[in-house]
């Protein structure tokens, strides 16, 4: 940088050599200078937020950090092409050197894995715990249980991994959901429910490749053509790492004819919002994910539920949990009712305890293959769903598989009229490492309790306001921190989970799958809570202890403390390190010193020394070199000498060229008049009386960027300079610590005419500093600028207005550039906010009118 | 003002139909064409100001057609906006001499203030 001001001085006075380049030439440099500078912003913007993403964890997703990467890559790009064409053939090396490190970023982001090659379908026959990365773990457990242990296991197949790759390329699908997921914006629920509904039409447009209908056709046909269960199999789903728990569809009762829509239909829920809310949250890389099906037998159930090895919230090793409902087990792995439980001693195979739940529902499978949901009334209500000893033949058959697996599992299981025990699913299960603890006795919190004996899910303490969701409604209002207060546990509000301090569902299991999820993502919960929602309806805020099964009024400090210590570190991501990664690419900086014999395209590691170097030079090709504008700088002279400086590119002066100052008189540019009676049109009184938070917000700022220390802004000089020509002007001013950029044209063809504001900086906080930009927009916007602010920083442009408004315009700019400098301090403060905003607008049009016009007449470009 | 005559490609016809109604409430005049064979066409009929090009279009994609503008008319600024991420995109349309790459989405002031930077840099090269 201080090379870069030492060149624009040397520039401004050296006084000999009048080679004069012409108007048109000047002006053209002048403008890709202008859109180098441009370009320049908003490529280290956008390295700042990257840098920021890795500090912060707050990533989006693969699909974010390749788009943002590639905006500084093109940010970088247009400089290189600024540069080349202020000076070309001096720097078109430039170009190589950024097409190879683009090409490195290219690959780091696109490590993937190698594509498997296999068969589009594999029979469960075939199917061992080694079919894993063709089969996803769903079907390559059951495969191996049945293989290894002889347990029974419905009849299928899989259709592979290499199946949903050869879909995905064949189709362009995979191109068209990356380009979806990248002009979606998936920051909130509401968009990401847009952004499956798209990708959920493109699945269904896409034709399935001939050859893998045929397999899917002939599978089917080899077992008959049974109703099937078509389900998620997903690679990575149901693993230590990412359980996706319930995160994706199952269709059930498919005729093997409708079994193409079935797959795709699953595909597609590896998209859904919900789905997307956890990848992103996990920080998966969304295009990594694959989706191997599994398609199986339905089998009639008379009655089904879950077995769990262990206790999931810890303690009690010793205890083999089944759950039980009548009918299909879905009613128990969906939360939408109480289950029957038993726990049972794994060594002494005695049942330790034992719950009949009043089960209002079951899920039926119909006889045209639709699955249905009954009432179910009376005796059969309270009736046990299994007898006693299937519960031990479970537990038997659970105990089996955990031994084979070496790890705890959590298993689905039915039972058909005949007896028989079928296991649908088995999966390793998270066991909390913290054991559930009753409140203790001296609980000086007791007196605010709401509701205590709760099924704990998830350990920990949170407090937050009770938002009670029913609706799907609901879900796109719910509060950022809210204890979310539910019904039933449904996966589908998983969805919110990231958002939720705490979870409260009145019906459900803590093995279910909004239960998996919740300890994940280290939010505790209360599944089991009855009458939770009437208890909790019209209380504002409450505590809710995961660990104890406790609620209670208002924020309980202790209860959070005591629970705070055992949160687990979050482990970096997929999503992380692929922007870490690619960040070496982009943001180190090692051209760091110009005048070393390295500061040359060659030594050009990243983007941000390409950026660097092209800054560097295109402020030497602009202000040095041999040919230079006529006239060069001289001092402005209005009664005293004042720190401006004026450089005439032609016809914008009278008199002299040789005296080293210039007075007002001799100006000729009308442009520059305009704004130079804008500018001193109102007597500034000096910055706002300072308060203390935003004088202290000023000086935290400074200390904090070192480009806004006292030293920089002296290295400037505080000097301020106009270019001017016969209907043009050009003021480049620095004021402190806010940089300026006013333009304008204002000739007779109003095609030609513009005006044009750029501002930025400030010394007080990034709130004040945007609150101040803001107000200046809604000013110019009023006068028919277009205006765009982004943090500090304001664009703003009028064109092809008339002489009159456009001179007008450069009045008005010249005003606010004036006034506006450091108000920034108060922009905390609302009412100062409005009074400025008043006498801004009471200024501005004594202003026009004293230009002879009516106010506010600038018309618009619109 | 005199109107910016503006040519959007994209096969995307929702798009076509959002920006070009912002982009003539801005005062532009808008020309659309949903295919880069059709947008080569229209450039034969009418000398545009501007052109803002998908990538990712069916028949011929945003970088042939790139290439045939750069042949017909090499002055005419192209402004590349696309919704797929991909380096290669970038480094060739640059290297075709595209005015700027952009990714969607991308706000409408952006975009306008985009499209006139490339307007007046063309005319200002020119003189």
């Amino acid at each position: 940088m201080k090379t870069a001001i030492k060149t624009f001085f040397n520039f401004i006075h050296r006084q000999q050599d009048r080679d004069a380049e012409t108007r048109g030439t000047f002006l053209a440099k002048s403008e890709n200078f202008r859109l180098l500078l441009a370009a320049n912003n908003k490529a280290l913007e956008t390295m700042a937020e990257m840098q920021e993403a890795t500090r912060s964890g707050s990533v989006l997703g693969i699909a974010h950090v390749r788009a943002q990467s590639l905006k500084v890559a093109a940010g970088v790009r247009q400089m290189i092409e600024r540069l080349c064409r202020m000076a070309p053939g001096k720097y078109e090396e430039l170009r190589g050197v950024f097409n190879d490190i683009v090409q490195s970023m290219d690959q780091t982001l696109n490590a993937q894995a190698a594509r498997p090659t296999g068969p589009l379908i594999l029979y469960m026959a075939d199917i061992r715990a080694g079919s894993m990365p063709e089969t996803g773990s769903k079907m390559a457990l059951l495969g191996e249980v049945r293989s290894a242990l002889g347990v029974n296991v419905p009849d299928g197949f899989a259709v592979t991994a290499s199946a949903f790759h050869l879909f995905m390329e064949r189709t362009r699908l995979a191109d068209e959901i990356n380009r979806l997921i990248q002009i979606h914006g998936c920051r909130d629920l509401e968009e990401l429910r847009a952004l499956e509904e798209s990708i959920r039409r493109a699945i269904d447009l896409a034709p399935l490749p001939p050859e893998l209908e045929t397999a899917m056709r002939t599978a089917c046909e080899r077992m008959g053509d049974p109703l099937l269960a078509v389900r998620s199999s997903a690679l990575g789903e149901d693993s230590e790492r990412a359980s996706y728990a319930g995160q994706f569809l199952s269709k059930l009762g498919v005729r093997p004819r409708r079994l193409p829509d079935a797959y795709r239909a699953v595909l597609a829920s590896l998209y859904s919002a919900t789905a997307m809310t956890y990848t992103l949250n996990r920080g998966l890389r969304e295009d990594e994910m694959v989706m191997p099906v599994g398609c199986m037998e339905m089998v009639r159930a008379a009655a089904g539920g879950v077995a769990y090895t262990r206790f999931p919230m810890g303690n009690n090793g010793r205890r083999i949990v089944i759950n039980a409902v009548p009918g299909l087990p879905c009613a128990v792995v969906d939360g939408s009712s109480q289950a029957d439980s038993w726990v049972i001693d794994r060594k002494t195979m005695e049942v330790l305890d034992r719950e009949i739940a009043e089960k209002s529902v079951r899920y039926v499978l119909r006889s045209d293959g639709s699955v249905g949901k009954e009432k179910v009334y009376g005796e059969a209500c309270m009736a046990p769903a299994i007898s006693e000893t299937d519960a031990l033949r479970l537990a038997r058959t659970a105990a089996r598989i955990e031994e084979h697996f070496k790890h705890p599992q959590d298993i689905e299981w039915a039972l058909s009229r005949d007896g028989r025990i079928t296991i649908l699913q088995c999966r390793p299960l998270a066991v909390c490492r913290f054991p559930v603890s009753p409140p203790p006795d001296n609980d000086a919190d007791r007196p605010f309790t709401l509701l205590s004996g709760c099924i704990p899910a998830s350990p920990g303490a949170a407090s937050g306001y009770v938002f009670k969701v029913g609706t799907d409604d609901d879900m796109l209002r719910f509060p950022d921190g809210a204890v979310l207060l539910a019904r039933n546990a449904r996966p589908q509000l998983s969805a919110l989970l990231p958002r939720a301090s705490a979870l409260v569902t009145e019906y459900g299991s803590a093995a279910g799958h909004l239960a998996n999820v919740s300890r994940e993502f280290g939010i505790p919960a209360l599944i089991g809570a009855p009458g939770a929602m009437e208890r909790l309806s019209g209380v504002s805020i409450v505590t809710v202890n995961g660990s104890t099964g406790t609620i209670y009024l208002g924020h309980r400090q202790q209860q959070i403390h005591d629970a705070a210590e055992r949160n687990e570190p979050r482990k970096p991501t997929n999503v992380t390190q692929a922007l870490e990664s690619v960040l070496t690419f982009i943001s180190p900086l090692n051209l760091t010193d110009p005048e070393s014999p390295d500061f040359r395209p060659d030594r050009c590691r990243t983007l941000h020394d390409i950026a660097r170097f092209c800054h560097e030079k295109g402020v030497a090709e602009m202000f040095a070199g041999g040919r230079r504008p006529e006239g060069s700088a001289r001092r402005l002279k209005a009664g005293r000498t004042m720190q401006y400086w004026l450089v005439d590119i032609g016809g914008g002066t009278s008199g002299s060229d040789d005296d080293k100052t210039i007075s007002l008189e001799d100006v000729r540019s009308n442009v520059m008049q305009a704004l130079w009676k804008g500018m001193t049109a109102v007597q500034w009184e000096g910055p706002p009386p300072v308060c203390v938070k935003g004088f202290i917000s000023v000086l935290t700022s400074a200390a904090q960027n070192p480009a806004l220390s006292p030293g920089a802004a002296n290295a400037m000089g505080e000097r301020s300079y106009f270019i001017v020509g016969r209907n043009y002007c050009n003021l480049q001013s620095r004021f402190g610590f806010h940089f300026c950029t006013i333009e304008g044209f204002a000739g007779d063809d109003p095609n030609e005419n513009y005006a044009l504001f750029q501002f930025q900086g400030g010394g007080a906080d990034m709130l004040r500093r945007n609150a101040r930009a803001r107000l200046v927009a809604d000013i110019l916007e009023l006068h028919g600028f277009i205006v765009e602010v982004r943090d500090d920083a304001l664009f703003a442009r009028l064109e092809g207005v008339s002489r009159q408004a456009a001179e007008q315009a450069m009045a008005m700019l010249g005003y606010l550039l004036m006034h506006t400098r450091q108000i920034d301090m108060v922009m905390a403060d609302p009412e100062a906010i409005l009074r400025y905003r008043k006498r801004f607008e009471t200024d501005i049009e004594t202003l026009m009118a004293e230009m002879g016009h009516e106010p506010g007449t600038a018309r618009c470009a619109s | 003002m005199k109107k910016i005559r503006l040519l959007l490609v994209d096969d995307e016809k929702d798009f076509l139909t959002a920006y070009s109604r912002r982009f003539i409430r801005r005062n532009a005049e808008v020309t659309i064409a949903s295919s880069g064979p059709e947008a080569l066409d229209r450039i034969g009929e009418t000398d545009f100001d501007v052109v803002i090009l998908d990538v990712m279009m069916p028949e011929m994609n945003g970088i042939e057609t790139l290439r045939r503008i750069k042949a017909a008319a090499p002055d005419l600024p192209v402004i590349i906006l696309t919704g797929h991420a991909d380096h290669k995109t970038l480094i060739q349309g640059m290297d075709m001499g595209a005015f700027d790459f952009l990714l969607k989405p991308v706000g409408t002031d952006e975009l306008f203030f985009k499209v006139m930077d490339a307007v007046k840099s063309r005319s200002r090269t020119r003189s």
